[in-house]
């Protein structure tokens, strides 16, 4: 199964996450700019991650046959450090223009301060500016209401609910960012959020249109292998192979593909992952014998 | 119109007068150079770019060999801005590194390609040497392959360094322009102490190391 991860903070992990994810099935991924855990206190800081975002990241997982965009944001933590967001804000618009940039992301609640919302809002603007979809968080504390108010800001700046994904869903959640006629996220994690069998209960539930599934996976703990687990769950539990296709595969391409900046033949599997033959080049194989696909073995959840 | 104008409005998708300009050498404005810069692939395509007969020997004289390897038009579109910016600008040094700073890969790729063909060439060594200093085999290899500027303007350690790493990350020597000019015994000398190492290890000597020692003096 063809998997795209519309969600998975890549900067944090390692090539050995990289490789079980292309052994798992794993061909794309979206990497939306967040908080590094270490809060940053100079808005350099800012474009340094974002230069990262466009150009290493992408390289590294170009090693390892998956495609990996991203989406760009000030995001709602650091939203609230007054120092970072007048700079980082006149940064945004010069690398949303590029390649490989798909959504302004992550955007939208975490402690629901006013300086959240006004950020917020000036994300949606830049979105409307700049034609992108929008990745929102929304937040873990108070969740709900926290929910709520995200569809409602979206509502009142009449921002088209088709270009929306409201990312980290539960049960309490799902149903009103379905009924708001946005696109919505759940991030499976070991402990916390969202997990692979309360998932294919609400596949079950809810069919698949407009649900994705994503790893979130970071510098804390989580499993950038949560896709390619929930879609042995989803198989485990009866759902049909096209449903989980388009949970895992369909949705996440079609969402983003409102970006006008992402082509199918750019995610097709290629027949082979040769990393004798790549999209970037290579230099961080270090000395190791190229992998081909085919020779490589211990796929997860295949 | 160059070469290089005229493969670029050859294959452009579309053709914004700021392109038209740029092909003839004016740059856009300052404030918006940058913006206009990473936008490149959604205004011109992706078109590979295919040169006609002797377009293939004109290139290669003219510092310009990359474009038969060949390449498309979103890249030469921004050697095209890359060097209109750079003609005006007040400081271009510092227009041309904020353009590499604020890049992509791709974005990287074509400032480097461009140095060459800058007026005065000496004044962007550092960037060519931060170029080199690149994890991207792609960004290392727009200044290291088929870019005369390396052999022209780089100090001996950089150039060596260079030549080493491609070494290293399996960058055929043969695309390095001018290598054979700039070889001497302290390039053979560690070009040998590579050797010597990967010997040591019980590992298998490159046969660019070879090429690179019998290299004449």
């Amino acid at each position: 199964m063809n998997v795209f991860d519309p969600h998975i903070h890549m900067t944090s992990r390692t090539t050995d996450d990289y490789e079980a994810m292309a052994r798992s099935g794993v061909r794309a991924l979206l990497e939306p700019a967040f908080w590094v855990g270490q809060p940053r206190t100079h808005v350099g800081s800012f474009e340094d991650y974002f230069a990262s975002l466009i150009g290493w990241e992408r390289f590294r997982a170009s090693q390892f046959g998956i495609r990996h965009y991203c989406a760009l944001a000030l995001n709602p933590k650091e939203a609230n450090d007054p120092a970072l967001v007048d700079g980082v804000f006149e940064l945004l618009p010069r690398y949303l223009v590029k390649e490989g940039v798909l959504a302004v992301g992550e955007i939208g609640f975490d402690d629901q301060t006013p300086a959240e919302e006004a950020c917020f809002e000036r994300h949606l603007e830049l979105a409307r500016r700049f034609a992108l979809p929008i990745l929102v968080h929304t937040p873990h504390r108070d969740k709900k209401r926290g929910t709520e108010r995200t569809l409602e800001i979206l509502r009142h700046h009449g921002f088209p609910p088709e270009l929306s994904l409201v990312d980290h869903n539960t049960e309490e959640t799902l149903p009103l960012v379905l009924e708001a006629g946005c696109w919505a996220g759940h991030s499976i994690y070991p402990n916390t959020k969202m997990d692979e069998s309360r998932m294919a209960t609400l596949v079950k539930q809810y069919g698949p249109e407009r649900i994705l599934v994503n790893s979130a996976a970071d510098w804390g703990v989580s499993d950038p292998l949560k896709v390619p687990k929930t879609v042995a769950e989803m198989r485990r539990v009866g759902i049909a192979e096209d449903d989980i296709a388009k949970v895992v595969w369909e949705n996440p391409f079609a969402f983003f593909a409102q970006s006008g900046r992402l082509a199918l033949e750019e995610i097709a599997p290629s027949a082979t992952v040769d990393q004798r033959r790549l999209w970037e080049g290579n230099s961080v194989l270090r000395g190791q014998i190229p992998r081909v696909e085919g020779e490589a073995e211990g796929a997860v959840a295949e | 119109m160059d070469l290089l104008g005229t493969a670029l409005l050859r294959h452009a998708a579309s053709r914004p007068a700021w392109l038209m300009e740029a092909a003839s050498g004016h740059a856009p404005p300052e404030r918006d150079a940058d913006m206009t810069f990473g936008g490149v692939p959604y205004v011109v395509g992706r078109a590979v770019v295919s040169l006609e007969g002797a377009e293939i020997d004109a290139a290669r004289r003219s510092g310009l060999a990359w474009l038969a390897r060949p390449c498309t038009v979103d890249e030469v579109a921004r050697v095209v801005l890359v060097r209109a910016i750079a003609h005006a600008a007040d400081d271009p040094f510092t227009a041309v590194r904020r353009l590499f700073v604020r890049g992509d890969n791709n974005e990287r790729a074509a400032v480097l390609r461009a140095l060459p063909l800058l007026r005065g060439p000496e004044r962007f060594v550092p960037l060519a040497t931060e170029g080199c200093r690149t994890n991207v085999k792609t960004v290392f290899e727009a200044i290291a392959c088929e870019n005369p500027f390396p052999a022209r303007h780089l100090p001996d350690a950089a150039f060596f360094q260079m030549v080493l790493k491609a070494v290293f990350v399996g960058t055929p020597l043969a695309r390095i322009e001018g290598l054979a000019t700039r070889t001497d015994d302290e390039l053979r000398r560690m070009a040998r102490a590579y050797a010597s190492e990967r010997a040591a290890a019980g590992r298998t000597i490159p046969d660019d190391i070879h090429m690179l020692l019998e290299e004449a003096s």
